[in-house]
């Protein structure tokens, strides 16, 4: 199970596993849009997005955060992220579907990314991450 | 009750200085013996933290709706003084001026026909849950007249009546917006949403003045025993998300450019008289007016909907009141003996300012504050009134609601939400959702009771009860 959904009373709070941190952030983006809605299929339509960041928490919140903000405006669903890092850089490709209201119906609006307890840990079998969504 | 917290009082518990590390100040939660009961440590631990924050004042403080969240805990209040205070995103949230208002209507419960009928014409109207939006794009002007000047662009524009503006908590629009603040990509995200209701807990709900505790307060209210209103619980939807997303950066960098220590990063926050904080107030601000506004084009909506099917004039639906319960302002307040100019964050709380106000409508100055309490979906809703003890004892705030008890994925697996639809469809009540998943999350047994919260506030003193009000018929994303 490359991600379990923690207990959390009001927001949903979820930690990935992953055996290297390109692979940790593909993980959280897909568990952020199965968190969004079970329909999910890719579709052949492709957003790319580059970034920098001074850290892999900072990169790991940017990233969420634009994936969350292009897949708002384009009115898509992503359900398939590769992702490449080097030094400070981040490049990756998404995959997925356009967001059809009656396919879609229930989905759940996540409103942000808490920076609250997001810490990139590392052991002896990867990497680990608690991301902290609110709903 | 978690070691190291201690009674005070009948419903007040204190977390004394030294709980942590840090605190400037002690921790106080309103609970009653069985709400403690639920309190969890990780909401202790984050008003704990609260107390920690440079130019905090008097005290953090946890309503009886308390709950842990992320930064402040969900029903935290905390005040900071301007000169050496700070302003946080973290006390806000990211559904910047998430709130409620209530409308009255001329109807009473023996004027309403099918529920089901009304319900489902609110539902084809007023666009609801994810990805939805309103017909009728606004202007690349028209947001900026939005994020500028709130519920009064609306009213301007024809989504309302003028009395609409005096009953709204700021009058509807925060001074110091900054629209100029606001990132293209806010922007983008808001242009269009204005008018959505959104999804989660948000709602629209008919329903019907149950009870009036207090005769007087509710007349000047402008509600009465058996009148049927409505009820609209929603924010600033994704531009609002999105200041909140930008402004964490942004506050972040000002948090160690500035070299405040902090026990959770979620507690970014800048000094109150940098040039951040005052980026971030005046983003902050624009995005509660852009909430403003959608509360009020939704209002109108529902309004024309009343209106077409019962026959009643569009007039004879005023605002009762309209409260926001995540927000940061800059208000005065008494502490120690002295008049202090305070930024106040409530972050899951109502302002309940109290009578003699300056900043409540006039009509209502000898009564005190209208607040309004929404309950969970199928439970009763509270009108209250703000008190002076609450401007003593808590900056003039309240509860905002019932506060979860159990996780939406736990909801989600344990409960069916259809067969909650039917158990409330038995008690009367008529629940059009986007899905019965969304009912499930958001059912009856995953709050904490909403009257038992606001025994809590009324016993404490403060915000004392005026009416109840159950559900009929319910609208949600």
């Amino acid at each position: 199970m490359p991600f379990q959904e923690l207990d959390h009373t009001a927001d949903v709070l979820i930690r990935v596993n992953a055996p290297d941190i390109p692979s940790l952030f593909t993980e959280a983006a897909t568990a952020m849009f199965s968190l969004i809605t079970s329909n999910r299929n890719d579709d052949g339509i492709v957003r790319r997005v580059s970034l920098e960041g001074e850290s892999n928490e900072d990169l790991l919140y940017d990233f969420l955060a634009e994936l969350l903000f292009i897949a708002e405006v384009d009115r898509l669903i992503f359900s398939a992220v590769t992702v490449e890092i080097s030094e400070n850089s981040l490049h990756a490709v998404a995959r997925g579907e356009v967001f059809e209201p009656a396919r879609h119906a229930g989905a759940m609006e996540i409103k942000g990314i808490s920076y609250s307890g997001m810490n990139i840990r590392e052991g002896k079998d990867g990497y680990q991450v608690d991301i902290l969504f609110d709903v | 009750m978690i070691a190291g917290i201690r009674r005070v009082g009948p419903v007040e518990w204190e977390i004394p200085v030294g709980f942590i590390e840090g605190m400037r100040v002690p921790g106080t939660f309103y609970l009653s013996e069985s709400l403690a009961a639920t309190l969890e440590e990780g909401a202790v631990r984050q008003l704990a933290n609260v107390a920690t924050m440079p130019g905090i004042v008097g005290r953090a403080l946890a309503m009886p709706d308390v709950h842990w969240g992320y930064g402040f805990p969900i029903g935290g209040v905390a005040a900071f003084g301007q000169e050496n205070g700070v302003i946080s995103p973290g006390g806000v949230g990211f559904d910047i001026n998430c709130g409620v208002r209530l409308i009255a209507t001329p109807l009473t419960v023996h004027d309403l026909g099918k529920m089901k009928e009304l319900v489902n014409a609110l539902f084809s109207t007023v666009p609801t849950g994810v990805g939805a939006q309103r017909t009728g794009r606004l202007s690349g002007t028209e947001l900026e007249a939005i994020l500028a000047t709130g519920a009064s662009w609306a009213v301007e524009a024809g989504f309302g009546i003028p009395g609409d503006i005096i009953r709204c908590e700021e009058g509807g629009c925060m001074e110091g917006a900054l629209p100029e603040e606001v990132s293209q990509k806010a922007r983008q995200r808001g242009m269009p949403q204005s008018g959505t209701l959104g999804s989660g807990n948000h709602f629209l709900e008919v329903q019907v003045v149950a009870e009036v505790i207090d005769e007087e307060a509710a007349a000047a209210f402008g509600v009465a025993r058996d009148q049927i209103c409505f009820m609209v619980h929603c924010g600033s939807r994704g531009l609002g998300h999105q200041v909140c997303t930008d402004y964490l950066k942004v506050l972040e960098a000002a948090t160690k450019k500035y070299g405040i220590m902090l026990p959770d990063r979620q507690l970014a926050c800048a000094p109150l008289t940098s040039k951040e904080a005052e980026r971030y107030f005046g983003a902050m601000a624009a995005a509660a007016n852009y909430a403003w506004a959608n509360r009020q084009i939704i209002t109108h909506m529902a309004r024309e909907v009343f209106s077409k099917h019962f026959g009643i004039e569009y007039e004879e639906m005023p605002l009762v009141y309209d409260v926001a319960h995540n927000v940061a302002k800059f208000e005065e307040h008494h502490v120690e003996g002295r008049r202090m100019r305070l930024c106040v964050h409530r972050k899951g709380a109502t302002r309940a300012f109290g009578p003699g106000s300056s900043d409540i409508p006039q009509t209502l100055a000898s009564i005190g504050q209208p607040v309004i309490i929404p309950g969970s979906m199928g439970s009763s809703s509270f009108l209250l009134k703000g008190t002076a003890n609450a401007m003593e004892r808590t900056f003039g705030s309240t509860c905002h609601g019932a506060g979860r008890v159990s996780s939406r994925s736990k909801a989600k697996k344990n409960l069916d939400g259809s067969i909650i639809k039917e158990m409330l469809a038995k008690r009367g009540i008529v629940v059009k959702a986007t899905s019965n998943a969304v009912i499930a999350e958001e059912a009856p047994e995953v709050y904490k009771p909403s009257s038992e919260v606001v025994a809590v506030v009324h016993q404490a003193g403060l915000s004392m009860e005026v009416a109840r009000l159950e559900p009929l018929g319910v609208i949600k994303g």
